[in-house]
């Protein structure tokens, strides 16, 4: 579902992702991690057509991004690890101004049953500036869900939780791609990524440094055997002291 | 704590400067401050008139330091009445977090707050008097600048006073109405004894004044001098006796009075040990909420608060073209930020003062159709500017929109619109008021038929004119983000204004080229259906159709191309995001 080719991004003489390939198959979910400035951002901004790679060449559902973006994007949900929503609509608004954007014909049924889900339902007449930043997250991956996306891209989505809403976040994402989507998540909490990402990509320096199932990971690497994810992500990047 | 605070000025101040400094390397910037210097340089150093000072005026010269105290003692009694601010100084978010959870005393946070405030004092006195005497700095300007510190030090002291009493009352529960209502009394006491220590004098400043102005100034200082009022005004003479000191002898021979006054109200402030920290911390996120609208370039708007909830003036269908969308969230967000009692008072305040200036020769109609059309040339020139519901608000959510399965071209469309649409209203009814308000008149306007033909072209006009305005801004915002009013780092300084004259000058000038083709098509049309025998008016309204078509055609370009530049922009190179 999403292809990467390739990826590279340069602003000026910084390399912020470097050469990158890999894929998420539907029903997968992809753990994206690796150190602060690794470029974990930028690859999820460049797979989301926010930003143009220097190189490289990234596929939505069979649609090239760069020639076919908005086939490419309407398949896409991105949702940031920071809320970015307009703070004159209302938690409704958002939904209906979303679906019609993504051009979701029968939003005034799913906006109802998504604010049911994500706990949104007596907040639906609230603006953003009334929310708290676990609500505004909440709301973020509402707008996201909304249109039934097949790729899903996740920065960070259990910052600003409550312990209850990061369960529930946990089975949304779980139950996404048990339908079928593909999920790419980027998180430094690498018990997350351990408990629900099928396979781990951990990048540094814009580079790949593993790609796989923890299992298919620790078998490249006999001395991590018996380690858990942060060992052997603090082992591949060097950071062990 | 005084190193504490030092220490924070002068690197803060240093830190800021380096800054500046680095940033002119890139070349936005040094043009900015090139474009920058040279207004100040105008502004300065422009060739003005000297005329002598009349009379009066010279006689008011001897008299300042009187009439000054008194002024200054109408501003204080207007801020101790006026004001509602419960805590003593503005703090930062940054100094709410560290000074309220360090191990100071709260006459500690007073004192350094104090201390660091002083510093911008300062230079804002340097830069009142060299702003006044064109950036000559003499021996007299020197003394100026340290006696403008003074009074600037001494107000900030005594409006903190003011703070702290408003709390006072509020600890011991007499809060809005109430409260006011004792620093009415308390006023009206100080008053009514200065008054009545004046009141003797009062026929002879009067005749003084009938007799010669400068006389009647001369009379009305003694007066302030003398008496009870002459006592009750003291502390605020000698707090100005330095800044209109003559001489240096006399600048010092003033200095310790006012310094004593300025001692006298910093122990005052800083033995005050009233709890002020939560007021001050509610204020401080307040105030940063407020400049963070302002450097997101919403102007004074108020951050949405909660109370904003009113529903939006239409539904948006589920499906449709995306630029629609877009118009209804930016018009939805223009009714929810803007309150329409502001226009109903300026409707009521227009329509009266039409009534009471009528007469036979020019009608109250007549004067509500001068107002409608002052006020729609305000809206046409000004609103592009100051309706911002398009990219120059937007960018900083161009990861939603960048995001979204939408056409650049049908974003920056959407986008454009809104202003447009909002700004040609607004001009469109008050048009129509002044078209209606002079139908009953007959003499000194074209007839009505003619009136019709420049109503239609005038409507014709302001969609076509806003556009224009309104595709440039935008063009700026994405061509040139660092250089328009987005997201939190909009920058400030004497580069910054100067890439905002390079901005507005080049709106007008895009604004002209942009006019050029439609002014063109104008003439032809007008001048072909005048040989084909359609009467003038009728075929210079035509021709500005037709024009405003042509315009049309320019902006559904611009608004293309400006679409691929969305398409192709990035957000983090852009310094966006």
């Amino acid at each position: 579902m999403i292809e990467v080719k390739d990826l590279t991004k340069l602003y000026g003489t910084l390399t912020a992702v470097s050469e990158l390939s890999f894929g998420v198959a539907a029903g997968e979910v992809l753990g994206l991690v690796g150190p602060n400035g690794a470029g974990k951002t930028t690859t999820l901004r460049s797979i989301a057509g926010i930003i143009r790679p220097t190189r490289g060449q990234i596929v939505i559902g069979g649609h090239d991004l760069q020639r076919q973006p908005v086939a490419a994007k309407a398949l896409l949900a991105f949702m940031p690890d920071e809320p970015r929503l307009f703070d004159y609509l209302t938690v409704e608004e958002h939904l209906r101004f979303v679906g019609r954007l993504y051009g979701v014909a029968d939003v005034d049924t799913r906006a109802p049953a998504l604010l049911q889900e994500l706990e949104l339902v007596d907040k639906a007449k609230t603006l953003p500036g009334e929310l708290s930043r676990g609500m505004k997250q909440k709301l973020t991956i509402a707008c996201g869900l909304l249109h039934e996306p097949k790729a899903l891209l996740f920065d960070e989505p259990l910052t600003g939780l409550d312990p209850v809403g990061i369960r529930r976040m946990k089975q949304t994402i779980v139950e996404r791609a048990r339908r079928g989507a593909a999920v790419l998540l980027s998180s430094h909490l690498l018990h997350l990524v351990e408990e629900i990402c099928t396979r781990v990509l951990i990048i540094q320096r814009g580079r790949k440094v593993a790609h796989g199932s923890i299992a298919e990971i620790l078998a490249g690497r006999p001395d991590l055997q018996g380690r858990s994810l942060e060992e052997v992500f603090l082992a591949l990047t060097g950071a062990e002291t | 704590m005084i190193t504490a605070a030092l220490y924070l000025s002068r690197r803060s101040l240093v830190n800021a400067t380096w800054r500046r400094l680095r940033r002119l390397r890139e070349p936005k910037y040094l043009v900015g401050f090139v474009v920058g210097l040279l207004y100040f340089w105008w502004f300065l150093y422009r060739p003005r008139g000297t005329r002598p000072a009349p009379a009066f005026a010279a006689a008011l010269v001897d008299q300042l330091v009187p009439l000054g105290a008194l002024a200054l003692a109408v501003l204080l009694l207007v801020g101790w009445i006026a004001g509602s601010s419960e805590t003593p100084f503005s703090f930062s978010l940054a100094e709410t977090q560290f000074l309220f959870t360090a191990p100071l005393t709260r006459r500690q946070v007073i004192a350094f707050k104090v201390l660091r405030s002083q510093t911008s004092l300062l230079l804002s006195a340097i830069l009142s008097v060299l702003l006044f005497s064109g950036f000559h700095f003499t021996a007299s300007r020197l003394m100026r600048m340290g006696g403008l510190w003074l009074v600037y030090a001494t107000l900030q002291l005594n409006f903190a006073a003011a703070a702290f009493a408003r709390a006072n009352l509020t600890d011991h529960g007499l809060t809005g109405w109430r409260r006011r209502a004792g620093l009415v009394l308390g006023a009206a006491v100080v008053v009514g004894l200065g008054w009545w220590g004046v009141r003797q004098a009062l026929p002879g400043i009067a005749a003084a004044f009938s007799d010669d102005p400068a006389q009647g100034a001369a009379a009305l200082g003694g007066a302030l001098r003398g008496g009870v009022l002459g006592v009750l005004l003291w502390p605020l003479r000698a707090l100005l006796g330095p800044l209109f000191a003559a001489t240096p002898a006399a600048f010092v021979a003033a200095l310790p009075a006012a310094l004593l006054v300025l001692a006298a109200h910093y122990v005052w402030v800083v033995s005050s040990a009233l709890s002020f920290e939560e007021v001050a911390a509610e204020a401080a996120e307040k105030t940063a909420r407020r400049i963070d609208a302002m450097r997101r370039g919403r102007g004074l708007e108020t951050p949405l608060p909660s109370r904003v909830r009113r529903p939006a003036l239409l539904r948006l269908a589920p499906t449709g073209p995306p630029a629609r969308a877009i118009l209804w969230k930016n018009l939805t967000g223009l009714a929810r930020t803007n309150r329409p009692r502001t226009l109903v008072f300026l409707a009521i305040f227009a329509v009266a003062v039409a009534g009471s200036l009528g007469s036979r020769a020019f009608t109250p109609l007549d004067w509500l159709a001068t107002f409608a059309l002052i006020f729609g040339g305000y809206a046409m020139v000004f609103g592009p500017f100051i309706v911002r519901f398009d990219l120059r608000r937007d960018l900083e959510l161009v990861d939603v929109l960048k995001s979204a399965p939408v056409r650049g071209r049908d974003v920056v469309a959407g986008e454009i619109l809104s202003p447009v649409v909002a700004v040609t209203a607004f001009v469109w009814a008050f048009a129509l008021i002044a078209y209606a308000a002079t139908l009953p008149r007959v003499t000194g306007l074209p007839p009505l038929g003619p009136r019709t033909a420049i109503l239609v072209a005038a409507l014709a006009a302001v969609p076509a004119f806003c556009g224009l305005l309104v595709t440039y801004q935008n063009a700026v915002v994405l061509l040139f983000p660092a250089w328009a009013a987005i997201g939190p780092d909009r920058a400030t300084g004497v580069e910054a204004l100067g890439q905002r004259i390079l901005v507005m000058v080049g709106g007008w000038l895009a604004l002209l080229v942009g006019l050029l083709p439609g002014a063109v098509v104008a003439a032809v049309v007008a001048g072909l259906l005048q040989v084909a025998g359609v009467p003038l008016v009728w075929g210079v309204a035509a021709g500005v159709v037709g024009g405003v078509v042509t315009v049309g055609c320019a902006i559904a370009f611009a608004v293309t191309w400006l679409g691929r530049v969305f398409d192709r922009l990035d957000p983090a190179a852009a310094g966006l995001s």
